[in-house]
């Protein structure tokens, strides 16, 4: 009787794990699916590098689908807010690995956790109540731009990095912390010239993850980019491919190029997440 | 002392008042602009006025939320912490557990907004479930199952040995040492993980705006009706522009709020249980 439990419990556990594998698969099929019919209408390349976007064919013209200014405000506003982020994070993680006692570093790893629990949406509401109208003050024109969203992004990336680059920190600070002191360094210079360069294979491990969260990210971004097809620049308002997704589904028709389109679109976001992992694992096995 | 030290000094105590100042702000802004909106009135009627939202309360959306989270819930912690117990205790071979490991990253990359898309086009349209709570759900399950299968895949990897060990060899099997052993001394941590996920679940929005959220619904009673959604409900009162503002305030002060409470009570627990193992 036991045995058959046995079995039956572990088939049961087999089928939920199961559960798991299909759902990526049907994730990936179902996009992958859902993409291809685009590109009956509009050639690759056409969509990838150009930058009309013209779901509706207006008077005069044929529907145009181009995502070239998505894919750049993309990647720009997140390389843009992994860098704000980056530079913060360390420096927390510094503070949190090299200064902090093991009690104060109990209440801040769940203080700063809190910021990772905080919805995009409530994000995105802050930007445009804050930083929108301090940029308003500052003389952008309306307030909304790529630096704002990029403000925005690199606020909600700061837990991931911040947990991830001060847990390698403290691993290189048992380490050499103590040899450093022995032989009479200062502890800040041991900090900064062994402890530090130790950690960058593992710091960029975690902007890698980070980099993720930060192209996918929706609502935050979409309140406060301005919604512009335009080239992301620094002041200027832009869109990103998830905030297209998001602002045009409702009103794509089911079937058409353009509701296509927006699951192509989808697909490119998960392509270009993909190369930018492959990319950066290869820097850092190249350089590391 | 040298430059180059004094400058990483100076580097991590601005970075971590930097991020001390960003988080007091952004629970003190929300809290002190919206705590006046926060009675009990609108806690517990429907949105109401001629710009939907501009009077009245919130409790559709709350209750909303709710069955969006526990749906979420209920689909991705089953089999996340069914993965994490076969990776643990019955995965044997090692190419089998990198590959696992290696799905669970990938969903755990997949944007949201994507996971929105994947669950429109089979749940809401081939499969004709329309928009409601479950299309919903399963997408938001989808997006927790990594968040959660970390947590508890390590949670189970951390236990003490011996305690598994001794079930062995008093001759339990596998199935009964799980149920009676490791999951009840795991409870509190695999709790944690999903109350965590849950808030995680309930503040995204991307992946149910066009799968069952809508702009205004009763509370909802069955899984096959679409439902209000508190982020979606401060999106669009934002979106409304001035004249439901204070209402964006008071309901982006009930998120920040649940998020404050779980995210303590999480932690003060974790304290707790590290206190009785220390002893």
């Amino acid at each position: 009787m036991r045995r058959i439990t046995n079995i039956i419990f572990k088939i049961i556990l087999c089928i939920l794990t199961g559960v798991t594998l299909a759902a990526l698969a049907f994730v990936i099929i179902f996009i992958v699916k859902e993409a291809l019919p685009t590109f009956n209408d509009v050639s690759v390349h056409e969509f990838l590098f150009t930058n009309e976007w013209m779901p509706v064919e207006g008077i005069g013209s044929g529907a145009r689908f181009g995502i070239f200014n998505f894919i750049a405000a993309t990647v720009y506003v997140s390389f843009l807010a992994m860098l704000i982020a980056i530079v913060i994070g360390i420096g927390a993680a510094l503070y949190l690995s090299c200064v902090a006692t093991d009690r104060i570093r109990g209440i801040m790893y769940p203080f700063v956790d809190l910021l990772a629990g905080i919805p995009s949406v409530v994000y995105g509401f802050i930007g445009l109540t804050v930083i929108v109208r301090l940029f308003l003050k500052v003389g952008v024109h309306t307030g909304v731009c790529v630096l704002a969203a990029a403000i925005l992004l690199a606020i909600m990336l700061l837990p991931y990095l911040i947990s991830s680059c001060s847990e390698t920190l403290l691993k290189n600070k048992e380490a050499y912390l103590r040899a450093g002191n022995a032989l009479g360094v200062d502890a800040w210079y041991t900090i900064s010239t062994v402890i530090l360069p130790a950690s960058w294979k593992n710091i960029l491990t975690a902007m890698i993850l980070a980099i993720g969260r930060a192209m996918g990210e929706t609502m935050a971004v979409m309140m406060v980019i301005g919604n512009a097809n335009l080239f992301p620049t620094l002041l200027g308002k832009s869109e990103s491919i998830a905030a297209v997704i998001a602002l045009e589904m409702g009103t794509a028709v089911n079937g058409s190029t353009h509701f296509h389109a927006l699951y192509a679109a989808g697909l490119v976001l998960i392509v270009l997440l993909f190369i930018i992992n492959v990319g950066i694992n290869m820097i850092r096995n190249k350089l590391l | 002392m040298h430059i180059r030290g004094l400058f990483t000094k100076i580097w991590a105590y601005t970075g971590i008042i930097v991020v001390s100042v960003v988080i007091v702000f952004l629970f003190a802004f929300v809290f002190w602009k919206g705590g006046s909106t926060i009675t009990w009135e609108f806690l517990s009627t429907p949105p109401a006025g001629l710009v939907l939202g501009s009077e009245g309360g919130i409790l559709p959306a709350i209750t909303g939320s709710l069955a969006f989270t526990l749906t979420a819930i209920v689909i991705g912690a089953v089999p996340a912490i069914s993965t994490a117990l076969y990776l643990v205790f019955f995965c044997k071979s090692r190419r089998m557990e990198s590959m696992i490991h290696l799905v669970i990253q990938c969903i755990a990359g997949i944007p949201s907004i994507v996971l929105g898309l994947f669950s429109y086009s089979l749940f809401v349209r081939d499969l004709n479930f329309g928009r409601c709570i479950l299309s919903s759900g399963i997408a938001l399950g989808i997006m927790v199952l990594p968040f959660i299968e970390v947590r508890a895949e390590k949670t189970f990897r951390e236990l003490n040995p011996a305690m598994i060990q001794s079930a062995y060899a008093l001759g339990c099997n596998k199935t009964h040492t799980i149920l009676t052993v490791v999951l009840p001394a795991c409870r509190g941590e695999l709790f944690s993980g999903i109350i965590l996920g849950g808030c995680y679940a309930m503040g995204a929005t991307a992946p149910m705006i066009f799968t069952g959220a809508v702009a205004f619904a009763s509370n909802p009673t069955s899984l096959f009706e679409p439902a209000m959604a508190l982020p979606l409900h401060l999106y669009l009162l934002v979106a409304q522009g001035h004249t439901s503002l204070d209402m964006a305030y008071g309901t982006a002060f009930v998120m920040m709020a649940v998020i404050l409470i779980s995210n303590v009570l999480v932690t003060m627990y974790a304290r707790r249980r590290q206190r009785e193992w220390k002893q």
